[in-house]
């Protein structure tokens, strides 16, 4: 009887310890860690070279936006020191480019990108996302719950709000977004049979100021077995 | 009392490891995709709609062999008769405009899940993923246009392996697969968002596997059909069994769309290397702006 | 019923697939089947009439091509129809037509205790004429292997298990005895090896075939076969190797062979020799998919095949 007690005990120890919540990184059910290279196969075009002024097809402006995007001036930009407008949070992820992904802390994801050579902190805890103001905003991460879904979920994606991000360009040919958008970006990782993972970056822009709806695009990076290929680079035109 | 003890240790259990999201549903895994969904345009609008333009290839990891057929595809053969109903591959076929209608098909006793389908506006196509352990049709079965696909469900990301294709579009500027490709796909569901990732394998016509992503919101429109019933005709009188094609070299559209972009003919000309970041600094040196 | 349609296709091949040591056996369409991995592909339609063949398979599988057959039906093999010479088509000839019976009477030696005695083979006339040899001269293939009934040109017809069926002569183009056997309510084509999905064409050359020949035979197999709804199924054709095709899947390998003639034409007309042409490589977009690895129906066989018979003075 005695020994059935002490078994009962350790086995609600067990179980407090087991209900103490997670910390993010320790909940994470996918790894999103390492190094990624963007592989560019869509929108080509609008990504791997600057594309003519006034050519924001696919993109929904509203004509507030053409304006701006019509009198684009790339020598102003670099003359004021802009010319990481492109390379904003709701526009950097589009940038070709490798990613290194890091945990800062067991409640911060980073992502640093070599193309601009600029850094993202996703905070798991909202109340250290700070006032923004920069160029990648505040950004605030949660390991997303599918509603609906109807079984254990290894492998919930990661969901990222960004707000509070410096005015900028969602194309280095001066396609605008405002400083009051709003990002939500999906984070997802599929492991292939032929041991290729990638990641799949969905991003949500919304910017009544120059959009009539919502800009969406998936990216795609590709996993690197270790740092090959980083190659830190300023932002440029 | 020991039994009521353990009875005690049962219900604690159950209370730690039910809790936390993703409580087990019996019902089965995954999400529903369950719906009308229609496609986003705000990648590759112009190569999606009306149609990419000759001789650009950029960013495709194609090999030589597949360069050189795409060179000597002629826009003119959709003119001919047997090519004008030609269906979009499944590979290809949710890159283009359509509407996707998803529902599930569950035994009807168990309610085990047999198979997710879709069906596709655009051509008119239904697709069936099956998700019970159906057994792969033998080599000598016929191939088709969506191909024969199983699926399971990785977490809430639905995963799909198709084999048995027909030969179709890399590109609908003449780039095409074979017979031989497979894809593979995950539909990742976000609320009222699906991702659609398409990878191809296909090492006859691609150096590496080609990766694309697209994606669907959710819509309350119900798809019809467009683009069929489709009925041949006759729109230029030819010699029977004529296939327009350009002579090796002979491509007059060659240099047309690299010098409309300010872009090298090598880039437009395609390859692996074209989709990496570092072709950027080639690109450069070549003057392209 | 069109939502189930590609579905139940598959779903009625991957069930009716039977495996018989090394053949396997699929149901195409109608009353029509087809066994592979004895050679050549071998159609076979049953019905309450009995059993018709086109094609036998290589002679060392006869015994397994009879034992699949027998699992399709225990009807006797009334007839067999080749596609060609080749003896990876008509090996199987003596074992299988032993295999069945002939309700009609023969006209080998016109004696009628011969009906009765195994199934007719029944194929264009340059097929027994080098299958067989003249009096006194040693035959290149066995006495029961030769065709029993033959035609010269055009087409033969033939009325079993209920459907019409056309066999019909496509001259000058795999060999100078290729005919399609053409099953009209089962909408299923047999094309012996004038349209296979795995390798370049094998343009037989010494047995008169010609590559305008085998681009005719390929057009006219494209207007003989109409696809389904959505552009695939309908006429089902049994390729000569390979898969189960339809008129999309020939359209590509028409397309191919007529694009390959007319860049060698080119080429013949800019004078540019045999190995100036081979050496062109003017089949590098297709060679991954189409050329042998060996044996028949490599590139080099192809371009060689279409080079001369482009060159020949007409």
């Amino acid at each position: 009887m005695k020994a059935f007690r002490w078994l009962l005990c350790g086995f609600l120890l067990a179980c407090g310890l087991h209900a103490q919540p997670q910390t993010p990184k320790a909940a994470a059910t996918i790894d999103l860690s390492g190094y990624w290279v963007s592989i560019v196969t869509e929108d080509w075009l609008y990504r791997m070279v600057t594309p003519a002024k006034g050519d924001y097809a696919s993109v929904p402006l509203n004509p507030a936006g053409r304006k701006i995007a019509d009198t684009w001036d790339a020598a102003k930009d670099a003359a004021s020191g802009n010319l990481c407008k492109a390379y904003g949070a709701p526009a950097v992820m589009r940038i070709p480019g490798r990613l290194h992904i890091t945990w800062q802390d067991d409640y911060t994801l980073k992502i640093e990108t070599d193309a601009g050579t600029q850094s993202r902190l996703f905070h798991f805890d909202a109340s250290k996302a700070g006032a923004g103001g920069d160029w990648q905003g505040a950004s605030v991460a949660n390991w997303d719950i599918e509603a609906g879904a109807r079984g254990p979920l290894p492998g919930a994606g990661l969901r990222v709000v960004t707000s509070h991000v410096k005015a900028g360009y969602l194309r280095k040919n001066g396609v605008p977004y405002s400083a009051n958008v709003q990002m939500t970006e999906y984070y997802d990782r599929v492991n292939e049979r032929n041991g290729d993972s990638w990641l799949i970056v969905k991003t949500i822009v919304e910017d009544p100021a120059y959009l009539t709806g919502p800009f969406i695009t998936s990216t795609h990076f590709k996993k690197q077995a270790d740092s090959t290929g980083w190659n830190p680079t300023p932002c440029t035109p | 009392m020991k039994i009521r003890a353990a009875g005690l240790i049962l219900l604690v259990a159950m209370g730690c490891w039910g809790q936390g999201p993703g409580g087990y549903n019996p019902i089965g895994p995954g999400v529903s995709l369950d719906g009308n969904w229609g496609p986003v345009f705000h990648e590759d609008a112009h190569e999606r709609g009306p149609g990419p333009e000759l001789v650009n290839y950029l960013g495709l990891p194609i090999t030589d062999g597949a360069r050189m057929y795409g060179l000597a595809w002629d826009a003119s053969r959709f003119t001919i008769p047997e090519h004008q109903c030609e269906v979009h591959i499944v590979s290809y076929i949710y890159r283009g405009p359509y509407n996707l209608r998803i529902w599930e098909e569950h035994d009807p006793v168990s309610q085990k899940l047999i198979a997710i389908k879709q069906y596709i506006d655009n051509y008119q196509q239904t697709r069936t993923i099956w998700m019970d352990d159906h057994p792969q049709p033998p080599e000598a079965a016929p191939h088709t246009w969506m191909g024969f696909s199983t699926g399971k469900w990785e977490g809430n990301i639905l995963t799909v392996y198709t084999t048995h294709l027909k030969w179709g579009w890399i590109r609908r500027n003449g780039l095409r697969h074979t017979d031989q490709a497979t894809l593979t796909e995950h539909f990742i569901r976000h609320g009222n968002h699906l991702t659609h990732v398409s990878i191809l394998t296909d090492p006859i016509t691609l150096t590496e596997p080609l990766i694309k992503t697209q994606d669907l919101v959710l819509r309350v429109q119900n798809g019809q059909t467009w683009l069929y019933p489709c009925e041949p005709v006759v729109e230029i009188e030819r010699p029977r069994g004529t296939v327009p094609h350009y002579l090796p070299g002979e491509n007059p559209f060659l240099h047309e769309f690299a010098d409309q972009y300010h872009i090298p003919v090598d880039a437009a000309l395609g390859g692996a290397a074209t989709a990496y970041p570092e072709y950027q600094s080639k690109l450069k040196q070549a003057g392209a702006k | 019923m069109k939502v189930f349609g590609a579905a139940l296709a598959f779903l009625t091949v991957a069930a009716s697939a039977q495996t018989s040591g090394d053949l396997v056996t699929l149901k195409v369409q109608g009353n029509v089947y087809l066994i592979t991995g004895a050679g050549g592909n071998i159609a076979v339609q049953t019905g309450d009439q009995g059993v018709l063949v086109v094609d036998t398979g290589l002679a060392e599988m006869g015994d397994k091509v009879v034992a699949a057959i027998r699992k399709l039906s225990d009807k006797p093999v009334q007839y067999i129809i080749n596609t060609h010479v080749h003896p990876d088509h008509t090996g199987g000839n003596d074992a299988v037509r032993k295999a069945g019976l002939t309700y009609v009477g023969a006209n080998v030696t016109g004696n009628l205790t011969d009906a009765g005695v195994g199934a007719q083979i029944l194929a264009q006339d340059n097929v027994l004429k080098r299958m067989s040899a003249p009096t006194g001269k040693q035959a290149p293939t066995p006495f029961g292997s030769w065709p029993t009934e033959t035609f010269l040109s055009g087409r033969k017809q033939l009325f079993f298990n209920g459907e019409p069926i056309e066999i019909i002569h496509q001259p000058a183009a795999h060999t100078d005895g290729d005919s399609l056997v053409i099953f009209r309510r089962s909408d299923v084509v047999v094309t012996g090896d004038l349209f296979v999905t795995t390798s370049y064409p094998f343009i037989d050359v010494d047995r008169g075939g010609t590559i305008q020949g085998e681009v005719d035979a390929l057009n006219n197999i494209m207007e003989i076969a109409i696809p389904g709804l959505q552009d695939e199924g309908g006429t089902y054709i049994i390729p000569g190797h390979g898969r189960i095709c339809d008129q999309p899947d020939l359209l590509e390998y028409r397309d191919m062979v007529t694009i390959i003639r007319d860049r060698i034409q080119a080429a013949i007309k800019k004078g540019m020799s045999l190995a100036r042409v081979k050496a062109a490589g003017l089949t590098k977009d297709y060679d991954g998919r189409y050329s042998a690895k060996s044996g028949f129906g490599t590139a080099d066989q192809f371009v060689e095949a279409v080079y001369n018979t482009l060159s020949r003075k007409k």
